[in-house]
This record gives C-alpha cells, structure tokens and sequence, in this order.
C-alpha cells in the first residue's frame, strides 16, 4: 500500500539450521582410540572449503569429532573446551573421558528445544582398563612399568563367624581402555567399540559392522573373533572407509585427519614409520595423543 | 485364369483365382521381370550386390538415381521393379531397423530386418486399397549369428536366402550365368567381378560407373570384433556399403 | 516416503574372474510391516542371465511377466537366445515407454556375456525406475539398501576375484548392507554364474550356475 502498510499478512521466514556435508568415524581399540574426520565442508553442490577441521583435540586423552551444521559445531567445541578448562582450573587435572561424555550430554540437552544440529563422537582413553593384580612381593620382582597408573588399595576379608582384616596390600595396576561415545543431537549417548556419523553414515557403518564387529562372519572352529583390532588394522579400515565413502559420496573428501590417543603405558612402536604423523600431547607422563594427515581425492 | 486382360479375378486383390493364384501378385512379379536386372552373390568373406541403372533418356541427372540403398550399417538391399515402391520400402526398412535399435541398442540381424520388410510386403496383398509392391528385393548383410547372409523377397512377401541371385529383366539368363560360376570358395573381389560379367550378359548399351551400382558387404576380422565399438564413434564400424563411382571405375577397368 | 520403501527390497550384482554374481534379500513387506520371509526378486531370464527387480511388488510381478513375454517373442522371432547388454537394452526401452507413469522397480542385471571369440566373459548393469542404464565394470546395486550397499561393496570387493571369493564379497556386502536396513533382510539368496575354459568348443562346456541361499528366510 502507498502508506507503506501491507493489505495481506505477510509471512518471513528464517531458517537458522543448514548441513554441511562431511563424516566422521571413531573407533576404541584395546588401548588406543581413532577419531577421523575428512575436511570438506560444503553447503548443497558447493564446496566452502577443502580444509575445515571436524575432529578436535580436548585434552591429552580426549578427541571431539562434530559434524552437521558447521556453525553449531564449532561454537559447541568453543564451549566443551571452556567447560574442560574451568575444570582443569577447580581441579588441577584433566576431565575423564566418561565425565566429558556426561558434560556433553548435559551440554547438548540444555539446548533440547533450540538444539546444536550437531553429531558428536568422543573417543579417547578411558580409566577402566584392564587391571593387573599382583602382591606387594611379587611387584617387587616385577616393577610396573614407570607410565602407568598404580593404586595402592586396601582390602579386607570377611570368612566365617569372625571377622577376619587382612590388611593386606594389593598392587593394581590400570591401563586406560579405548573408548568411544557417540551423541545424537539431543544428548542421547552411548559408549560403542566403533561408530560413524554424517553424510556417509549409511555407506560407513555397515562396513565398520562387518569389519570391527565381525557381523555376519563366523570364526574358524575353535577360535573367536578378536574383541579388539590392531591400531595397524584400525587405521587401514579407516582410510579404506574415506576412500570409498569418497567415491560413492559427493559430500565426502579432499582431507583427512585422524587422531591417534594411545593409553599411558603401551609403547607408541609401529606410529612413527607413519608418513608425517604428529604429536599434539600436551604433557608428559600422560595418554598420547598424534594425527595423521592423509589427502582424499579432490571431484 | 490370369489372362492377358486379368480375367474375372484380376480387380480383386484378394480373390484367388479357382487355379488357386492371386493374380494381382502375378502382376506385380510381371513388373519386376520388366525391371532392369539386379544380382547378389554370397562371397566366402562377404556379399556382393549390384544393378544396372539405366535412363529412360540422356537429359536424366543419373547422379539422383540410387538403387542400392543402405538400411542400417550392416544392412543394404537392391530392387528390380518399380522404383518409387522401392522408395517407400526403403524407407519402411530404415524405420524398422530404428525402431529395432531403439529397443535392443543394436541394428538388426538381416534375417529379422527381411522378415518385417517380407511382413511390409504380405500386408500389400491381404489389405483393403492398396496394391501389391511391384518389386523384388535382394537384402545383404552381415550380422553376429548369421554372419553374412542374401535374402531375395517378393511381391507376395515370401523370402528364401540365397547363396547367389539374380531378378529383374534377365533374371533367368543371369542365374544359369550364376550358377556356372559359382563356387562356395569365391572371394569378395572375385564376386563383384563375376557381378559385372554377370551383368554385362544382356546389357544394353554401356557399362560405366554412370550405369552401375554396386553395395558390399564385408565380414568383420576377428581383431575388429573384439575391438568392439570404434573409439569416439560409438558405434560398431559399418560392415555394409556402397561403393564409390571410382571404386566401380576401377572394378570395371579390370 | 519413497514408493521404493513401500514393500522394501534390495539387491546387487558384482563382477569377478570369469563368473558374475547376483543377490537379494528375501523381505517383503508393507512399511514397517513385514509379509514375507521369501519373496524373490530376482529371475532367470535365460540360462546364463538373471535380473533383479528391487521396487515396488505389484511391479516386479508385472515386469517380471512383461520381461518374459517379450524375451519369448525374441527368442522365437530371432531363433537364438538373448544376449545380457541386449536384454538390458530391452530392460531400459521397456521401462522408458512408462516414462510418465513408470513402474517403480530399479532393475540389476547379470549374465555372461557371448564374445567374438566364442568364449563367456561376465556382464552386469543396472537401470534407474526409468531405464537408464549403468553399464558398470565392477558392481551395481539398487533398492533401499543401495547407500549401505555402495559403501560395503566399494570397502570389500576388488577386481579378478574367484567364483568362490565373489561369492563371500557379495553375500558379507548383502547381509551387512541389508541389517542396517530396515525394509531389507530376512534372508538372502546368491546366484552365481561361473565360465569354465578348457573344451574345445566352450560354449559346449558345461556351465555352472548355483544358487546360494545365504541366509535362511526368517519366520514371520
């Protein structure tokens, strides 16, 4: 109308939510995890950027991989990352993986009517690994290896009518475990052995079934099938599921990046014959944590 | 009886005649024994087939004149007869083998290609306002389970293959003619000179590059079958066609 | 919610050494709701092709019976039988004459290919809904587990693999494909076609054509 008003309610829309392609993939060893991600980020046919990082470093024992909405992504690592910091700050230690993964579930469902369209997957070192108990005596013939982490715990005895204390040491030593938590949106979480997200989930995760899980393959007679893979083995899935998800899928390429975390204590041999692996630990005396950088092809 | 006026049963096409003939059939081959000769010779690694192409008069750009068409890459026909029918065959036989790639993405095999041009032709004889064609036709090509084959097909639609044939005007002298001369060994090259001995027995006035038309077809080498499609082209490399006027100049020098 | 997933279905075709392989699962269903543990999708078509016609199952009855009706007429016409790229030719020309209103079935093909030289070489394609082909050299697949089944086959197969190789890629790239899909599965079938050089004719060889059922269809 002339006076500026309009004759008909008009209506405006916003969309404040796009998807920026990419995948992402985790998976726990017995003591090691892989978080990888490729670095294209494109918004429908047209790639923004050949290089956009999807997989974060939190803390020597902890990787963040975020995909989805590119925007939401970032700031919600900003804001993991400040959370894991003002921790470090009241505790003077770093946040286990298991209380991140609750950090993050929290985090996301604050934002359950207005949420992060973003899939996350944690992986990292978990402090439940494997225990290996010896007596005080039989550790002195045998000293723990100087990186792990060594608890020294009472234990007490009830046997029959009396109450028998034994106050007798135990040695225990814990190595961390690999360990993977995968999120929906919302804060729906889960620790899984392995998981994919994103644009090429569908192609990703049946491969990773059959290859980590073993699904639908029966094991010789006699022998069962490994709970845990190699990180050799671990890393070839890894690069053969980007290849063919690169090839089958428009949203998936140019960049690789796949961080390594390896508990306290087992032995880094066999990484550094890796062509242009890097160290991004922190401190010493701690989980490790390296990325490998490999090109995807660029159609 | 066909006499020479046609009789009771010549106005109906369909009206057998109590000798149990169609005689407009009888008619239509009367115009293809008046047609100028035309032959075809099966070779051991390929066909020949050629016609006379005359010129009722000196004034004709015989240039326009063809009488050995090409159907499709691997398929080539000649006539004797009634040009314009020819014209209206061919393209029907064109359309067919199009339709055919259309559905099968390859030509057809001249056995399938002679039978719907035979059906075209059977049609002719049974339906209401049309008459028979005035032709016969001689169909060569090649084609992977056959090979190379010959075809002649009639006005009543009826087709038998051949190893060598000849219709039109000399048709009877031509095919005593073929018959001493053929042998099952015969090559291409030999073929086509024995075409034009054949042709020049009865032929009236000069045989030029003018007069003569000629259609080959070859048999692929078995490094050119497994080749498969010639690159760029998407397609098989032909294995019918018709050969230049100075090609025919030089076959007829020899 | 795609016609494709209205009944639920998937299947596949890979090439190896000297044999060709296809497989589907066994699922039909309605939505989410599953009929039958042993519903085939996949028919010989002659003695050395089969296809597979993943889609909606009102279709793959229809188009399995208009498949048959126009290869017999090809086979009586032409008295020889009909070759795998030609009959993947007739697949995409059959389909394309419903382009407005089209059948909704995403045909694979599989078959041994006659060569010039009289020997057997493996062939395998593919059509969309609408008969375009996908002549592919290494495998092909379609239904509602093709994004599963993409992924899978393009992580486990290689090329030159054996009969009995080809026939564990395609039956671990089926079944891990088809259990992350919901409108796919409960069972499986393999049909694999091998060529076996030796006789002095080959084509006068005996030929092996198996079919596997990989997994056994499940009770409803």
């Amino acid at each position: 109308m002339p006076d500026g008003s309009f004759a008909h309610p008009q209506q405006r829309h916003f969309n404040p939510y796009t998807e920026n392609g990419g995948t992402i993939l985790a998976i726990a060893g017995a003591d090691f995890s892989v978080i990888a991600g490729d670095t294209r980020q494109s918004e429908g046919y047209s790639i923004q950027t050949r290089y956009a990082p999807k997989v974060f470093r939190l803390t020597d024992r902890a990787v963040l991989a975020v995909n989805g909405f590119a925007a939401d992504g970032n700031m919600f690592v900003k804001k993991v990352k400040q959370r894991l910091e003002w921790y470090r700050h009241a505790h003077a230690k770093d946040m286990p993986l298991r209380a991140i993964a609750r950090l993050i579930q929290t985090m996301l469902y604050a934002q359950r009517f207005f949420p992060y369209y973003v899939y996350n997957i944690l992986g990292g070192i978990e402090e439940d690994g494997k225990y290996h108990t010896s007596l005080p005596s039989y550790s002195t013939a045998f000293p723990p290896h100087p990186l792990s982490r060594v608890h020294w715990i009472k234990r007490e005895w009830k046997c029959g009518p009396k109450v028998l204390v034994a106050n007798t040491f135990r040695l225990l030593v814990q190595l961390g475990s690999g360990a993977v938590y995968s999120f929906d949106p919302v804060g729906s979480y889960e620790r899984e052995a392995c998981r994919a997200a994103g644009a090429a989930q569908s192609l990703v995760q049946p491969f990773l079934d059959n290859q980590i899980y073993f699904k639908n393959q029966t094991a010789p007679a006699g022998q069962s099938h490994p709970t845990h893979l190699p990180l050799q083995d671990v890393l070839s899935i890894v690069i053969d599921s980007f290849t063919s998800a690169t090839e089958r899928h428009i949203e998936v390429g140019d960049g690789l990046e796949m961080y390594v975390v390896l508990a306290k204590g087992r032995s880094p041999q066999g990484l550094e014959s890796i062509a242009g692996i890097q160290e991004v630990t922190t401190k010493s005396d701690s989980d490790r944590v390296f990325v490998i950088r490999r090109e995807l092809k660029k159609d | 009886m066909a006499s020479a006026d046609g009789g009771a049963y010549s106005y109906s096409l369909t009206v057998f005649s109590p000798s149990g003939k169609l005689v407009q059939i009888e008619h239509a081959l009367a115009a293809v024994s008046q047609g100028t000769t035309s032959l075809g010779i099966k070779a051991s690694n390929g066909i020949v087939i050629a016609t006379e192409k005359k010129s009722s008069s000196i004034l004709i750009d015989d240039s326009m004149i063809e009488k050995v068409a090409v159907v499709c890459p691997n398929i080539g026909i000649v006539y004797s007869g009634m040009g314009p029918d020819f014209r209206i065959l061919v393209t029907r036989a064109r359309k067919s083998a199009q339709a055919y790639w259309k559905i099968y993405g390859e030509y057809p095999p001249t056995k399938v290609l002679t039978q719907e041009i035979a059906n075209i032709m059977q049609q002719a004889t049974q339906s209401g306002g049309v008459r028979p064609y005035g032709v016969s036709l001689l169909v060569a090509g090649w084609d992977i389970t056959r090979g190379p084959s010959l075809y002649q097909v009639d006005p009543s639609g009826s087709f038998w293959a051949w190893k060598a044939s000849a219709i039109g005007k000399n048709m009877v002298n031509a095919k005593t003619f073929l018959e001493k001369r053929y042998n099952d060994e015969i090559s291409l090259e030999d073929a086509i000179h024995t075409a034009l001995l054949t042709l020049k027995e009865g032929f009236e006035g000069q045989m030029t590059e003018k007069t003569i038309e000629i259609g080959v077809v070859t048999v692929p080498t078995q490094a050119e079958l497994e080749a498969g499609k010639v690159e760029g082209t998407g397609r098989f490399k032909p294995t019918f066609r018709k050969l230049s006027e100075e090609e025919v100049r030089d076959y007829l020098a020899l | 919610m795609s016609i494709m997933e209205y009944n639920g279905g998937s299947v596949i075709a890979m090439v190896g050494k000297d044999c060709v392989a296809i497989a589907s699962d066994l699922r039909l269903g309605v939505q989410s709701l599953s009929i039958s543990s042993n519903f085939q999708k996949i028919f010989p078509v002659t003695d050395r092709v089969f296809v597979g016609l993943p889609g909606l199952a009102s279709d793959v009855t229809t188009l399995h019976e208009q498949f048959r009706y126009r290869v017999n007429m090809y086979t009586i016409k032409e008295e020889r039988e009909i070759e795998p790229e030609t009959f993947a030719q007739l697949v995409s020309s059959t389909l394309y004459e419903r382009r407005f209103g089209p059948y909704f079935i995403e045909p694979v093909i599989a078959g041994m290919q006659k060569t010039p030289s009289g020997s057997l070489k493996p062939f395998i394609a593919a059509t969309d809904l609408i008969g375009c082909l996908n002549f592919a050299k290494d495998f092909v697949v379609a239904g509602t587990a093709s994004s599963k089944l993409f992924g899978v086959a393009e992580g486990l197969w290689e090329p030159d693999l054996e009969a009995e190789d080809l026939f564990e890629t395609i039956s671990q790239t089926l079944l891990n494909a088809v259990d992350r899909d919901a409108f796919s599965g409960w069972g499986a079938v393999v049909h694999l076609m091998c060529f076996f050089e030796g006789s002095t004719h080959p084509l006068a060889q005996p030929r092996r054509s198996s079919t596997n059922r990989i997994a056994s269809p499940v009770a409803p």
